[in-house]
């Protein structure tokens, strides 16, 4: 790197799968080993491109011997791999002997990208940008924490409770789905979701890192009938906690988001919310996934980039569109 | 590694190691790229436009991708000329690569405004006008389509660039690029950029309303390189060939052999634009390509290929 420039420990690294693994319709849990990967907390994002490491190679077509004609073969035709990498937010990371890291991500399958990415077995390598953006802050003062995922929300979730745990903080879970098969559960033994709001050991994902959940489900297949900011709130009425020892943590739907927080900042609970933007580069210099946050002076508000101010905010910074 | 290749170019007397440079509003002001690729190894850099007051930037969504390309409407969002110069030109100025300014302005003062202040500052070396973003209401492309107002901003910067060269920016979206060419040329542009951005719509056929908030925006990345070829040769063999003109090329540049394309059809410099979202580093994946491709070709220096596009067979 050079010596001129500051950096920001981040990089481009060359990811090898050690899981692909299907874990409810469309959806997948992924598994890379990366050398040397920095330092990276919850909260923040890897951009990964959906195109084969061999395909993004120069073709040699310099190879060829003179007089022969030239092969019609430009890369984009030989590609039919999508252009611009996908941002995912880190599900997890487990250090190893070494100095290679384990980084686990989710996907779902919802475009060329992801489709690219479900077919990946194990041994296959990927090109990884990463850790981008800005992660949760974990509350020094604040001995509670509950964290709230909806849908793919969920994921950045799985990180953070394990930095929770480890900080000795007190943690439950809300997981919002559309449909309780999109969300996999732990297995027998378990008390199922309660309909009341009432956190369960039922979410393997959470309870593998002994943290109860409160399950809310939109066609009330499973838990809670409702949505997920529904089921928070009724979780914070019947408990009552006292704003000054709860930190929320969520991410989701943008609806449910501006909900959490608009109900943590009338208690004086402190929030910040993880958000999603369709951006290009993931590294603060394509401009395109901006959010609007609150300023002073006119025009009393300003965009900030989701990719590299974000994607944590805090709820109070953030204009709701 | 055989015997070494002369990968040197000359822009307008501004000496390039290696023809490769940052296209601009793709990387940033400065170091932003600092962690993904060594930018001391590029032959310049460019900035994203600024202009003279700081400026938001359009609605959010702002980009879409498209089959090989991208359509951005960031709408110039820049942080103005004095933040410019305050925080990010010390950055620059530990580059240690030839640096050139994009310009931009909602009439001609701004654009001299700001190209007059960058007379001032050492480690910039020419102003690249941005007479062609598709992207705002006012200023951009409104100077880069009309042969008059492209002469008449280019006299006028031309009038206040004397440490620094002026670099026009020519836009795509036109009948005649060769005529715009012409008119930046004959008023005093030193150096041509081309291509910028092609006016594009992408439309959601849910909402059935246009994907970007601003309703259209500036297509890029490899689907335009063929188009953003024949633009280069175009101008080269009709105006800058014969003007002595360097032009530096760009559109969807992400691979050695698109460079070669644009050496080829006439271009002496290169700027790499959307492929710097994917990956940085190919700037010098790109340079060491060529390196190699001259080489293996028997060239000394990459300036014996310039232009020397044959008849087609």
């Amino acid at each position: 790197m050079p010596g001129a420039t500051q950096s920001h420990g981040r990089g481009n690294f060359r990811g090898r799968v050690l899981e692909n693994r299907s874990i409810c319709p469309d959806h997948y849990r992924l598994r890379l080993l990366v050398e040397r990967f920095p330092p990276s907390c919850p909260g923040q994002f890897i951009n990964i491109q959906c195109a084969s490491v061999e395909g993004i190679v120069e073709p040699r077509q310099a190879d060829r011997p003179a007089g022969r004609p030239p092969r019609l073969s430009q890369p984009e035709l030989t590609s039919r791999q999508p252009l611009l990498r996908r941002p995912f937010s880190l599900a997890g990371r487990r250090d190893l002997a070494g100095g290679s890291t384990e980084l686990e991500v989710m996907h779902r399958v919802v475009g060329a990208g992801t489709a690219w990415l479900a077919q990946l077995t194990a041994g296959a390598e990927v090109s990884v940008l990463g850790p981008l953006g800005s992660g949760f802050a974990i509350s020094e003062r604040r001995p509670m924490a509950a964290v709230l995922g909806g849908g793919m929300g969920i994921c950045p979730m799985l990180y953070l409770v394990e930095a929770l745990t480890a900080a000795g903080k007190e943690v439950v879970a809300f997981a919002g789905v559309r449909t309780g098969g999109a969300l996999p559960l732990a297995s027998a033994g378990a008390e199922p979701p309660s309909p009341a709001a009432r956190p369960t050991m039922c979410t393997a994902e959470f309870a593998e890192k002994g943290v109860a959940t409160v399950v809310a489900t939109d066609d009330g297949s499973l838990g809670f009938r409702g949505l997920l900011h529904e089921a928070f709130a009724q979780w914070l009425a019947q408990r009552r906690p006292d704003g000054a020892d709860l930190t929320v943590y969520a991410c989701g739907p943008e609806p449910m988001m501006k909900a959490v927080g608009d109900l943590c900042l009338g208690r004086g609970i402190e929030c910040q919310l993880a958000l999603e933007r369709y951006m290009a580069c993931g590294m603060g210099t394509c401009q395109s996934c901006v959010c609007r946050t609150r300023a002073g002076g006119e025009p009393g508000w300003q965009f900030k980039l989701v990719c590299k101010d974000g994607p944590v905010f805090r709820a109070e910074e953030l204009l709701w569109d | 590694m055989s015997e070494t290749v002369d990968l040197s170019v000359d822009v307008a007397g501004v000496s390039l190691a290696n023809p490769l440079m940052t296209a601009s509003g793709t990387c940033g002001y400065a170091d932003e790229y600092a962690d993904f690729v060594d930018l001391t190894q590029l032959g310049a850099f460019v900035t994203k436009s600024v202009t003279l007051k700081p400026r938001a930037g359009n609605e959010y969504p702002r980009v879409v991708e498209t089959r090989a390309g991208m359509v951005n409407s960031i709408g110039l969002a820049n942080v103005g000329l004095e933040a410019f110069l305050a925080e990010k030109v010390p950055l620059l100025e530990r580059l240690g690569v030839p640096v050139f300014v994009s310009i931009a302005g909602s009439g001609i003062a701004d654009y001299v405004a700001v190209a007059g202040r960058l007379e001032g500052v050492d480690v910039v070396r020419g102003v690249e006008a941005n007479i062609s973003c598709p992207n705002v209401k006012e200023g951009g492309i409104q100077f880069g389509t009309d042969v008059r107002q492209v002469s008449r901003i280019t006299q006028a910067l031309k009038r206040v660039c004397r440490k620094n060269i002026l670099i026009v920016k020519l836009s795509p979206n036109v009948t005649d690029v060769a005529a715009i060419a012409r008119a930046a040329v004959d008023a005093g542009a030193e150096a041509l950029s081309l291509v910028n951005t092609f006016t594009a719509m992408v439309v959601d056929t849910d909402t059935r309303a246009p994907v970007l908030a601003s309703g259209r925006g500036g297509l890029s990345g490899p689907a335009i390189r063929p188009i953003a070829v024949y633009m280069v040769h175009r101008v080269y063999t009709e105006v800058a060939r014969g003007a002595g003109v360097p032009i530096i090329g760009m559109g969807g540049i992400q691979f050695a052999r698109d460079a070669i394309e644009f050496l080829l059809a006439g271009a002496t410099a290169l700027a790499v634009g959307t492929a710097l979202f994917v990956d940085p580093g190919c700037l010098l994946e790109i340079r060491d390509g060529l390196a190699e491709y001259l080489r293996r070709g028997g060239h000394r220096s990459l300036r014996e290929i310039i232009g020397s596009l044959q008849a087609a067979p």
